[in-house]
C-alpha cells in the first residue's frame, strides 16, 4: 500500500464552490441599493416641486394653506426616511450574512490537512449547506428553514431568494403570470441587460391565451399594447402570433407549438434560468456538482460487480464503501468509475484455495479473534474456513 | 480572502452603506420641521422661508444622492474583488449524471438525514418531496435505535450499547467483531475510576460475572484490566474522552454494518471526495473544450483523481502490463508461479492460441489454462 500525499488540503480549490456564497448577498446588495436610489430619486422630485409650488404659491395664499403644503412635504418626506431605514435594516442583515460567511470560508485558511477533523466539521456545514440549497431549489422549503436553523446555518443559506422564486415558478406552473410579470417589472433593467426574452414569451404566451378562448378581440388589443414594441426584436414570433388568430386551438395548424401545454414548462424553466443568472447563482444545485464528481471518484469497478463473490470486496477498511451502501448504489449506476494507474491491495497477500485473496496480517488477526486455533484461517466473507497449509502467496507488482 | 474581508469591511463600516444618505435625508426633515416652527412663529415669514426651502432641499437630495455614489463604487469594488478570488469558474454537473435523478437524490438525503438523527426534518423532508417507501420505514426504527444508543453512549451510559450487542452476539461474533468486549472492558473501567471508594469491588465483581466468558479470545487484555485493578490510583487518567468516541465509532460501525450499510454517511463521503475532486474534473472538462475531444472510455474516468487514502473503500488491481483496472470482464488471474496479470493480458501473452508463455516477471512459463480468476 502505499502512502498517499493526497492530504494536502487546498483552500482555493475547496472555494470552487462557494462562489455563489458571497455572490449572493452582494446581488441582494445592490438590489437594494438600486431601489434606495429609485426612492431618492423619486420622492426628491416630487418633493422639490411641491416646495417649488408652495414657494410659488405663498404669496397668494393664507399661511394656514402653506402649512398644510408644507406638511404634505413633511409626511412625504418621514415616508421616505422610513422606507430608507427600512432597506438599511435589509442591508444591516445582509453585511451580517456576508461576514459569518466570510468567516465560515476563512476556516479553511487555517487548515492544512485533508485529515484534519476540523475540515471534517467544515465539510459536514457544507453538506448541509448543499442539502439546503437543493431542498430550497425543489421547493421543499419547510425542510430547508428546519435543517437550516437545526444546524444553526442559517446566515449561510439564501431561503428567500429560493422561496421567491419558487413562489413565482409555482403561480406559472398553475399558469399565472401575474407574479412573474411583476418581477420582470421589477427587475426590468438588469432582464434588459442581459437581452433575457421572458418577459416576451409571458406576454406572448398571455396572448396566446387568449386566443386558445377565442376571446379574438382581446387578444388583438393585447398584442398592440403588449407585442407590437417588440416586433423588431422579435418578427417571426410576432408574425407567427398573429396568424395563429386564424387556427383556433381544435385545428392548430402549424401552431401546435404555441397552443401546446408545455409551453408553460418551457416558461417555468426560462424563469428560473433567468433568475438563477440574474442572482449569479448557478443553474445546478451545487449539490448535484459534488455529488457527481465524488460519486465518479469514489466509484470502482467492484461497486456494481453482478458476481456476488466480487461483492463486498473490501480491502483493509472494515467500513462499507460509501458507493456499495443503499443510499448512493443506484445513483452511481451511470456514472464511470475512478480511473487507477497503481494497484491498490493490502500487504502481504495469500490467496486462499476458494481464489479470495487477503493481506496475511488481516486473516490473522481475524483468526485470533475467532480463536480458531493455531494452523486455520477464516475468509471474512465468504465464511469458510482453511487449513494455513492450503494459502499461497500471491504476488502484485 | 483578506482582501474580501477589507472590501467588505469598507461596505459595513465605512461608509459605502445607506447610513450617510439616510443622514441628510435626515436634515432635509429637520429642515422642513425648522421651517414649519419658523412659520407657526412668524407667519409673516411664510414666503422667504418657503422661497429658501427649495435650493436648501434640491443640495440636501443631491447630497444623499452623492453619497450613495459611494455605496455604488464601494459594491463594484467588493465585486471585482470577488471576480479575483472565484476566477467565474462554471463547474459542471459532471456527465449531467444526477440532471433526473431527483427520486435517488431524495432518498439519499433522507437516509442522511435519519443517520444524523433528524428525524423530524426526516419527517417534513418526506411529506414535501413526496417519498413513499423508497426509505423503508424499518431502516427508520433501526436509526432511531442508532441514535438513541449513541445519545446514551454520549451521556456515558453503557446499558443500551451492552443489551444491543448481547442480542446480537452471533451476528458479531460472525464479523469477529470485539464490539462487545470492547463495551464490557469499558463498563469494567467506569466501575473502577467512577464508581467511588467501593467502585474497584463493583468492577472485580462485574469483570467475574461479564468478563470471563471472553478469557480464551481476550485473555491478554484481560490480564490489563485486571492491572488496572492493582493500580487504580498511579492509572488515574487511561479513561478519557477519546475512549468514549473511539466507542461511539466502534458502535455505529457495528450497528451500520449488520445494516449493510457504511458508516460514514455516504452522501458525506461522496460529497466531500466530490469536492476534493472537483478541481481535476474542472481541468479535465477544460481540456476537452479546448481539443474539441470526447474521452474514449465511457465506463471510466481518462485521468486519476487524487484522493486521501481514506477514501479508498475496495481493493483495486491495475494490471502491471496493460495498465487496465481489472473489471468482470477482465479479472485479475493468478499466474502458477504466483503473480497476477487481467485476463487479456494473458491471452495476449499467449497470443490467442493457448501455448505456453513466459511470465513477464520471473523466468517461470505457464500454459493459460494454469491461470485462475482470482477475488481481490
Amino acid at each position: 500500500m502505499t502512502t498517499n500525499p493526497a492530504t494536502f488540503l487546498s483552500p482555493e480549490s475547496n472555494l470552487l464552490l462557494e462562489e455563489p456564497l458571497l455572490r449572493l448577498p452582494l446581488e441582494v446588495l445592490r438590489k437594494i441599493f438600486k431601489s434606495s436610489q429609485r426612492y431618492i430619486e423619486n420622492d426628491s422630485k416630487k418633493i422639490t416641486e411641491l416646495a417649488r409650488d408652495a414657494a410659488a404659491k405663498a404669496p397668494l395664499v393664507s399661511h394656514e394653506t402653506s402649512l398644510e403644503s408644507l406638511n404634505a412635504m413633511i409626511t412625504r418626506m418621514q415616508t421616505l426616511k422610513r422606507k430608507m431605514e427600512t432597506l438599511q435594516e435589509e442591508e444591516k442583515v445582509i453585511h451580517a450574512q456576508s461576514r459569518k460567511r466570510v468567516s465560515h470560508l476563512n476556516r479553511l485558511y487555517s487548515l492544512s490537512s485533508l485529515l484534519d477533523e476540523e475540515y471534517e466539521s467544515w465539510s459536514k456545514v457544507r453538506l448541509d449547506r448543499f442539502m439546503v440549497d437543493y431542498m430550497l431549489r425543489n421547493g421543499y422549503s419547510n425542510s430547508a428553514q428546519q435543517l437550516a436553523k437545526k444546524q444553526g446555518i442559517e446566515e449561510l443559506v439564501d431561503v428567500d431568494v429560493f422561496v421567491q422564486c419558487w413562489t413565482i415558478e409555482e403561480s406559472l406552473r398553475n399558469k399565472k403570470t401575474t407574479e412573474c410579470l411583476a418581477w420582470c417589472a421589477e427587475n426590468k433593467n438588469s432582464l434588459k441587460k442581459i437581452k433575457s426574452t421572458l418577459e416576451f414569451e409571458l406576454r406572448l404566451q398571455v396572448y396566446i391565451e387568449l386566443v386558445r378562448e377565442r376571446k379574438l378581440k382581446e387578444a388583438v388589443a393585447y398584442s398592440r399594447k403588449h407585442l407590437s414594441s417588440s416586433h423588431d426584436t422579435h418578427p417571426d414570433e410576432f408574425l407567427r402570433a398573429s396568424c395563429m388568430l386564424a387556427f383556433p386551438p381544435e385545428r392548430p395548424g402549424p401552431y401546435k407549438d404555441y397552443y401546446a401545454e408545455g409551453r408553460w414548462d418551457h416558461l417555468v424553466k426560462t424563469f428560473v434560468s433567468t433568475h438563477h443568472s440574474l442572482y449569479n447563482l448557478p443553474q445546478e444545485p451545487l449539490l448535484h456538482v459534488a455529488l457527481a464528481a465524488g460519486l465518479s471518484s469514489l466509484k470502482t469497478p467492484s461497486c456494481h460487480s453482478t458476481l456476488s463473490t466480487r461483492h463486498n470486496t473490501a480491502c483493509s477498511a472494515t467500513s462499507l464503501c460509501p458507493i456499495c451502501s443503499t443510499e448512493l448504489n443506484e445513483l452511481a449506476k451511470p456514472v464511470p468509475y475512478g480511473h487507477h494507474t497503481t494497484s491498490w491491495v493490502d500487504h502481504d497477500l495469500i490467496v486462499l484455495p476458494n481464489g479470495r485473496v487477503y493481506g496475511t496480517k488481516r486473516l490473522a488477526e481475524l483468526a485470533g479473534k475467532l480463536d480458531l486455533g493455531d494452523g486455520k484461517y477464516r475468509d471474512p466473507i465468504s465464511g469458510e474456513e482453511f487449513e494455513k497449509s492450503e494459502v499461497r502467496k500471491v504476488f502484485i507488482s | 480572502m483578506d482582501a474580501i474581508e477589507k472590501d467588505l469591511d469598507k461596505l459595513v463600516n465605512g461608509g459605502a452603506n445607506l447610513s450617510k444618505s439616510i443622514k441628510d435625508i435626515d436634515r432635509c426633515l429637520e429642515m422642513l420641521m425648522a421651517a414649519r416652527s419658523t412659520i407657526e412663529k412668524d407667519p409673516s415669514a411664510t414666503t422667504s422661508t418657503l422661497q429658501n426651502l427649495e435650493p436648501e432641499l434640491k443640495a440636501g437630495f443631491q447630497a444623499a444622492n452623492d453619497n450613495l455614489k459611494g455605496l455604488y463604487t464601494g459594491m463594484g469594488k467588493y465585486g471585482k474583488t470577488l471576480d479575483k478570488k472565484f476566477k467565474r469558474n462554471d463547474n459542471e454537473n459532471t456527465f449531467g449524471a444526477l440532471t433526473n435523478q431527483q427520486p435517488l437524490i431524495n432518498r439519499a438525503i433522507q437516509m442522511h438525514l435519519l443517520r444524523e438523527g433528524n428525524f423530524e426534518i426526516a419527517d417534513t423532508f418526506a411529506k414535501e418531496a413526496g417519498i413513499v417507501e423508497s426509505v423503508p420505514s424499518v431502516l427508520e426504527v433501526e436509526f432511531r435505535e442508532l441514535f438513541s444508543i449513541q445519545e446514551s453512549l454520549r451521556r456515558k451510559e453503557l446499558q443500551p450499547a451492552i443489551e444491543w450487542a448481547q442480542k446480537r452476539s452471533a451476528q458479531l461474533e460472525a464479523r469477529a467483531s470485539n464490539l462487545e468486549f470492547q463495551l464490557h472492558s469499558l463498563q469494567f473501567q467506569v466501575f473502577l475510576y467512577s464508581g467511588g471508594p467501593d467502585g474497584p469491588a463493583k468492577a472485580l465483581e462485574y469483570s467475574k460475572n461479564f468478563l470471563v466468558n471472553f478469557q480464551n479470545k481476550y485473555f491478554q487484555e484481560i490480564a490489563q484490566l485486571a492491572g488496572y485493578l492493582l493500580w487504580r490510583e498511579k492509572l488515574q487518567t487511561s479513561l478519557d474522552d477519546s475512549s468514549w468516541r473511539d466507542i461511539i465509532d466502534l458502535f455505529t460501525t457495528e450497528f451500520c454494518a449488520l445494516l449493510r450499510l457504511s458508516a460514514e454517511s455516504p452522501l458525506y463521503v461522496a460529497t466531500t471526495a466530490g469536492a476534493i475532486a472537483l478541481p481535476t474534473f474542472n481541468k479535465m472538462a477544460a481540456i476537452m473544450k479546448l481539443k474539441k475531444t470526447e474521452w474514449t472510455s465511457q465506463n471510466e474516468l481518462p485521468v486519476e483523481v487524487p484522493l486521501p487514502d481514506k477514501f479508498k473503500y475496495h481493493s483495486i488491481f491495475v494490471c502491471p502490463v496493460s495498465k487496465e483496472q481489472t473489471t468482470d470482464s477482465n479479472p485479475p488471474m493468478m499466474i502458477p508461479c504466483g503473480h497476477v496479470l487481467a485476463k487479456d493480458t494473458v491471452q495476449k501473452l499467449a497470443r490467442g492460441t493457448g501455448s505456453r508463455y513466459k511470465c513477464p516477471y520471473c523466468p517461470a512459463d505457464s500454459l493459460p489454462k494454469d491461470a485462475r480468476e482470482i477475488y481481490l
